[in-house]
Formats: C-alpha cells, sequence, structure tokens
C-alpha cells in the first residue's frame, strides 16, 4: 500500500484562462482514482490559492447565470465536499484587502464538512514540501 | 530507468507548448526513461488525426506517432475533447481517451512529474 | 525540497518564483525565458537572474529566437538541450515547476 500526494498550486486567476478549473477538476479526480491502482493505494490532492489564484475564491460567482458555466466556487465546493484539503494565502488575501468574510471558506449546502483553511505562506510551503509532485497552474 | 510522466494543457496551434513536451518526452525515451504524456484543456487538439501540416503552424502528428511507435504513452482527456467536437472517430491512432483521473493514476507510479500548466 | 522551474515567459505574469525557498533550485529557461539570459533592458541585466539558483538556458530555444552567439549570454546561464533536461529532472532534483 502506498500512497503519492499530488499539490495542485493555482496562482493565476480564473475564467479568462480555463486553467484554474483544470486544476480543481483534476484535483476532484482524485476520487475516482482507484481504478488504476491496487488495492491500499492512494493518489491524494491537496490545492492550495496563491498570488493572483486567490481571486478565484471570491465567493458570490455567477458564473451559470452569465455564461452557463459552472463556477470556479462551485468546484472549490464540490473539493471541500470530497474532503479535499484546501488552502488559501493569508498574504495574498491581505494584499488584495479580502478577508475570510468575503471567499469560499464552506460548502454546507453542499454537506461538506471541510473547510477552506486561510493559512500564512509558510504553511503552504510546508505542504508543497510534503507533496511527491507539484502541479503548477 | 524511471517513470517521466507529463501533463500539457496548452494548444498545439498557438503554444510551443506541446512541441516542448513532446521533445522531452523523446529526449526522456531516448535514455531508457518511460514517458506517460498526458494532455488535457486545448492540449487535446494534438489527438485530432488528419490535420494538415503547414509551416506556420505547429503539427505533431509525425513526431508522435513515431514516440508511440516505440512505447510513449498518449492518453486526452476524454471531456476535454469531446467539448471541443474531437469525438472517437477523429482520434488519432494510438491516442486514448480516459477521465481525469488517468493522469492522476499515472503519476502514482511516476519519478517525475512535470506539470506544463501555465498561461 | 530541490526543486527545478521551468520559466517560458519573459515577462511573468505570477511572483510564485520570490517566494520558492527550495534547499536548492535550478532555474531552466525556455521558450520566451530564455531573454532573461540574453536580454539586458537599459543596461541591466535581468532580476530572474539575481536568485541564489543554477540557470540553465534551452539551447534550441536560443537558437530559434536568434540568440545563439555566446557572447549574448549572461555568464550565469548553462547552455543545456532536451536530454540534459532529462538528466536534471531524474538526478538533480525531485521537484519540477512550470511557472
Amino acid at each position: 500500500m502506498a500512497t503519492t500526494k499530488l499539490g495542485f498550486v493555482v496562482q493565476r486567476p480564473g475564467y479568462k484562462s480555463e486553467n484554474p478549473k483544470l486544476a480543481l477538476t483534476h484535483a476532484i479526480a482524485s476520487q475516482s482514482v482507484e481504478i488504476y491502482l491496487q488495492d491500499g493505494d492512494l493518489v491524494t490532492a491537496d490545492i492550495a490559492f496563491i498570488g493572483d489564484g486567490v481571486l478565484n475564491c471570491i465567493k458570490g460567482q455567477k458564473a451559470v447565470e452569465n455564461y452557463d458555466l459552472n463556477s470556479t466556487e462551485s468546484h472549490i465546493k464540490m473539493a471541500l465536499l470530497l474532503d479535499l484539503n484546501v488552502l488559501v494565502c493569508k498574504e495574498d488575501l491581505d494584499r488584495y484587502g479580502l478577508s475570510e468574510s468575503d471567499i469560499v471558506i464552506d460548502a454546507p449546502e453542499f454537506g461538506a464538512d471541510m473547510e477552506v483553511k486561510v493559512v500564512p505562506y509558510s504553511e503552504i510551503t510546508q505542504m508543497m514540501e510534503e507533496m511527491n509532485h507539484l502541479l503548477f497552474f | 530507468m524511471g517513470k517521466l510522466t507529463i501533463g500539457c494543457f496548452a494548444s498545439l496551434v498557438g503554444s510551443t507548448n506541446l512541441d516542448f513536451a513532446v521533445k522531452l518526452s523523446a529526449a526522456a525515451m531516448e535514455k531508457g526513461h518511460k514517458v506517460d504524456l498526458w494532455v488535457s484543456g486545448n492540449g487535446t487538439m494534438i489527438s485530432l488525426k488528419d490535420q494538415r501540416a503547414f509551416k506556420d503552424y505547429s503539427s505533431l502528428e509525425k513526431p508522435l506517432k513515431e514516440l508511440m511507435a516505440k512505447g510513449l504513452n498518449v492518453t486526452a482527456c476524454e471531456a476535454c475533447a469531446e467539448s471541443r467536437g474531437y469525438h472517437a472517430d477523429h482520434t488519432l491512432e494510438g491516442v486514448k481517451r480516459f477521465s481525469m483521473d488517468w493522469y492522476l493514476g499515472s503519476t502514482f507510479d511516476a519519478d517525475r512529474v512535470l506539470h506544463i500548466g501555465g498561461e | 525540497m530541490k526543486l527545478v522551474a521551468f520559466v517560458s515567459d519573459y515577462k511573468m505574469t505570477v511572483d510564485t518564483l520570490d517566494r520558492l525557498k527550495p534547499e536548492k533550485l535550478g532555474i531552466i529557461l525556455v521558450q520566451n525565458g530564455v531573454y532573461h539570459a540574453t536580454t539586458k533592458e537599459n543596461g541591466k541585466p535581468s532580476s530572474l537572474l539575481n536568485y541564489s539558483a543554477n540557470y540553465y538556458v534551452l539551447q534550441e530555444d536560443l537558437e530559434t529566437r536568434g540568440l545563439s552567439g555566446a557572447n549574448v549570454l549572461d555568464s550565469k546561464v548553462k547552455v543545456i538541450k532536451f536530454g540534459d533536461i532529462v538528466d536534471l529532472l531524474f538526478n538533480e532534483y525531485d521537484k519540477s515547476a512550470w511557472l
């Protein structure tokens, strides 16, 4: 039995580019990866929003209403429902004058128990150290 | 020898990221490494067969076929391809199509992962 | 961690590199990133060359842009080929980042 840990690092805002959304959809795919693995083996996905990437986390996104697209907000909530570890850099939120009340923190309407963790960059560095592989978006 | 998993999300036409990924795959295989290449998002364009080669646009069908014949494992994100109208019957022979979990599965036993995802 | 970062742009849209503090950092300049190795703005070399890092630049991408003359290359930067990238990935660094 072995585990491979992947760190998804989102460093750009969404919508103009598909990449931040692809970070989330690929991370969420960790929940169905078992079909490619032996019993007991795992691939886990942690997600970190840093730099301009923290702007993906602003709540109240109306992508469905305006573009008929699932919002990045809804993908973050889905990640929480699936118990993925979602980190947001506190220094970068501060830089943009954002606080926890401005961003997606939880997803009770999805039935999620997990919450987004607003953490200093040092904790994101620590997460990156612990991962086997890093994927920057 | 090791295993390298490369993920590439950029378009074939309009970027040279896929050119980079294919050249790196060739170099790694030349040194005896196993290579998995995952293409997602606009990167699925590389999975389309019968693209006409012009000198003003990247064209990778020939080197891709040669590398697949030597063991390069190429898989395209099925949903990303379908959303762009790249259906199964348009797919270059040898390129597989699976959902995104295939990429994560490939990383499980990869010694190195290079994810070319920015932009 | 021993991290090798690929820089493919001349004007970076992310500042991630500023904050990564790996125990060993390699920076491979590819695509338009090669201009960091060759181009001076107002006589100053690129600030990207100020990190405590091992610098490499991809020969093919230099040549493609007409920058293959050794006289234009910053002395910190080593010219490499794709095979060298493979060796760096497998032998010198344990994680990679395409920024």
